[in-house]
């Protein structure tokens, strides 16, 4: 007897807490959030939404989930009220040693994801595409990656297939106002662009259960140094070069020749039709060849 | 129908939230109602909190409540575009506890107030707008509320409302007659940002104390007043003005707030300040005269919404009147809940709870005080005299001799083309408002 298809399971709706304001203790580096500066952003509110369509479609259940403090329960409520069937907030503790209230690292906030998607039984996975706080964006790819799913990022539109449970076509954006169209079967990692979803008005009598509905609290512990934070405060710059001047007894406009490279024989650009894969190697190499990888620090 | 509660008590501001407290720590059912994302989010005020109401209710609130700076400083300034004539009074009792006073921001005070009648059990729904009353007086009563949320209907044995100056509830149940604009002021300012220290050296302040300045005749010759306040690292400054003269006046608001921070007196207080908010708020300021019936059949009104601010002049008043009305009717409520009566007639405590404490004791006793301060002579011609009159008794100009106050006066009070007999009896009237 064939075993039978356990089904895709509930629709989990990972959202990102944030506070745009958390006041920090000068003096014992204390970090306070206030709820009323927090919040999900807007792609987090559209993937509630897609989240909540889906299952109406499919005829299953939603799963809010989110990483953080016990405020973070802020984005639970919400998602509770507009028809999630039950919320579950991941209690991120520091290992021994890390300074606490550091920011948990994406791997980690994906690896303990993945570990309530397979407690619930969810093998489809809804996300924002960008958080208040304009994170990496890391942690769907790092979900997929742990639940061994199928990615479809910063999607612009869902349709879902009525007859089978779990299998949709997405449409994300390309560059020139092209479209990339996906067909996805369950299990999939998918985030959504703010914006393509309104989330919908809560029923009132779902707003007033929402508040005294139970959040299931796991714990879960953050895998590896977090990063520092912020990793990276400006925007990314070619490493320097040692140019050498010209030639200061030449003419000037042997001088602007030199300096410009004009006339100097160099590389013509080159276009390739390659794979991902042979893509990403032909990158490298030619990264390489200019210098920009020095001691190989990039993966 | 979403929900079935006691009470539902509609708008989270300190006369809701003192209401929904009191019935929720009486074990009642209470869902209280916000249409701002959070409690206070839609609130604005123009001083000073009066915080006392709250012993009772919150023991020792002053070390938990969110205060910017209480206030030790209280100026009643008299201004014309180039004098001023201040009464500046100081104390350091009001720096201690039980304190007098305290500046607040209303989305941290409403906040923690609401906060604390969710802790009782109270339901806060928020991002809620109340739109219409289910049931009516007379016809079975009232019988919760309708709501703009999806399935929108919550009843309840008693409405509370607390929607504010233009409660839409107060007038479906016909508890309002026809406004008049008259009644009512237009409250704007500007919060402007400074450092703490700036703050504490320009109004001569210890860290955490707090002046505040109300100002007559800084308003380009509208009827109302001026007010300018000190938080932590921020000074509200702005003006309340009578509604149909600010229309009739064609001026906007902020530009009578732009011409009142130019004033010499007030530009070196608020320099530099950068400005981090702009609001605005209808005040109901007609007192006594324009007090609404207050209850009907299953349903009492509170706080804005009863037109329970008291603006008198030298008291200016509004949030302790709220908590003030919003506790007596949270207390009505419960009586009337355990007996089984709650129509009108079975409401009545309220008012006479009312009359009872400072709420409409304050607002008979300085019924008069709303005419006076509006009239014409005060806000127009004794700002200039009273200024002329000091300055005159002030000036030096031997050889000539000193004249008597009395002379000064009936030659000031010429030039300002104010009658002796009329000062007389303008003096008589405050007398018996103030006295």
């Amino acid at each position: 007897m064939a075993p039978t298809d356990p089904g895709p399971g509930p629709v989990l709706v990972a959202r990102k807490w944030v506070d745009r304001r958390p006041t920090v203790d000068l003096l014992t580096g204390e970090v306070s959030t206030d709820p009323r500066s927090s919040g999900a952003s807007e792609a987090d509110e559209a993937a509630l939404e897609w989240g909540l369509r889906l299952a109406g479609v499919w005829g299953v259940g939603v799963l809010a989930v989110t990483a953080g403090p016990p405020d973070a329960e802020a984005v639970l409520r919400p998602a509770l009220a507009a028809g999630a069937g039950g919320a579950v907030r991941i209690d991120l503790t520091s290992p021994p040693g890390h300074l606490a209230g550091g920011a948990p690292s994406s791997r980690a906030v994906a690896s303990a994801l993945a570990l309530v998607a397979r407690t619930a039984g969810s093998r489809m996975v809804l996300c924002g595409d960008l958080s208040l706080d304009r994170g990496s964006g890391a942690v769907p790819a790092f979900l997929a990656g742990e639940l061994g799913a199928a990615q479809g990022l910063g999607l612009v539109s869902l349709a879902p297939d009525p007859d089978r449970p779990g299998h949709l076509g997405a449409w994300r954006r390309l560059d020139g106002g092209r479209r990339e169209e996906l067909a996805l079967a369950p299990p999939w990692v998918c985030s959504v662009e703010g914006g393509t979803a309104r989330l919908r008005r809560a029923e009132l009598a779902g707003v007033l259960a929402a508040g005294r509905a139970p959040v299931e609290v796991v714990t879960a512990e953050t895998s590896g140094p977090a990063p520092p934070h912020p990793a990276r405060t400006g925007p990314g710059r070619p490493r320097t070069h040692l140019l050498t001047g010209p030639d200061p007894t030449a003419d000037a406009r042997h001088r602007i020749l030199a300096l410009t490279g004009a006339l100097v024989e160099r590389t013509p650009p080159l276009t390739l039709t390659l794979g991902p894969g042979e893509g990403a190697d032909r990158i490298l190499e030619a990264l390489r060849a200019w210098g920009e990888l020095p001691g190989e620090e990039f993966p | 129908m979403a929900e079935e509660f006691d009470v539902v008590v509609v708008g989270a501001g300190p006369a809701g939230s003192a209401a929904a407290l009191v019935l929720a720590r009486a074990g009642k059912s209470v869902c209280l109602l916000e249409r701002g994302p959070f409690p206070g989010s839609k609130n604005m005020y123009g001083g000073v909190i009066y915080p006392r109401i709250l012993d009772g209710l919150i023991p020792n609130w002053w070390e938990e409540a969110p205060v910017q700076r209480w206030v030790t400083r209280r100026a009643t300034m008299v201004l014309t575009g180039t004098q001023s004539l201040t009464v500046d009074y100081r104390t350091e009792a009001w720096g201690r506890p039980p304190y007098n006073g305290a500046t607040a921001y209303r989305p941290d005070f409403d906040a923690w107030l609401a906060g604390k009648a969710v802790e009782a059990g109270a339901v806060l729904a928020c991002e809620t707008t109340a739109t219409g009353l289910l049931g009516a007086p007379g016809k079975g009563g009232i019988r919760g509320v309708r709501t703009d949320r999806p399935g929108g209907e919550i009843g309840a044995r008693l409405v509370i409302a607390c929607d504010g100056v233009n409660s839409l509830l107060a007038k479906e149940a016909g508890i309002y007659g026809k406004a008049d604009p008259h009644h009512f002021t237009l409250g704007a300012k500007e919060t402007l940002a400074l450092p703490a220290r700036v703050i504490e050296e320009r109004f001569g302040l210890a860290e955490h104390e707090g002046a505040d300045f109300e100002i007559v005749g800084c308003t380009e010759g509208v009827a109302g007043g001026g007010f300018l306040y000190t938080n932590r690292e921020t000074v509200s400054v702005g003006v309340v003005l009578h509604l149909p003269e600010l229309a009739a006046s064609k001026k906007r608001p902020e530009e009578i707030i732009a011409s009142m921070k130019a004033n010499p007196v007030i530009a070196p207080l608020v320099a530099g300040g950068e400005l981090v908010e702009y609001s605005a708020h209808l005040i109901p300021e007609g007192g006594w005269v324009m007090l609404p019936g207050l209850v009907a059949d299953g349903m009492l009104v509170a706080g804005d919404a009863a037109a329970l601010c008291l603006a008198a002049g030298i008291w200016l008043e509004g949030v302790n009147f709220a908590i003030g009305s919003g506790m007596a009717a949270g207390e009505t409520a419960l009586e009337a809940l355990d007996s089984g009566n709650v129509s009108a007639p079975g409401l009545a405590g309220y008012r006479k709870r009312l009359e009872g404490n400072f709420v409409l004791a304050d607002h008979r006793k300085l019924r008069r005080a709303p005419h006076l301060m509006l009239s014409d002579r005060v806000q127009h011609r004794y700002p200039q005299m009273i200024c002329n009159l000091t300055e005159a008794m002030f000036t030096v100009t031997n050889p000539e001799p000193k004249k008597g106050i009395l002379a000064h006066t009936r030659i000031e009070a010429r030039r300002a083309g104010v009658r002796l007999g009329q000062l007389a009896r303008d003096t008589a009237s405050a007398l018996r408002t103030y006295g």
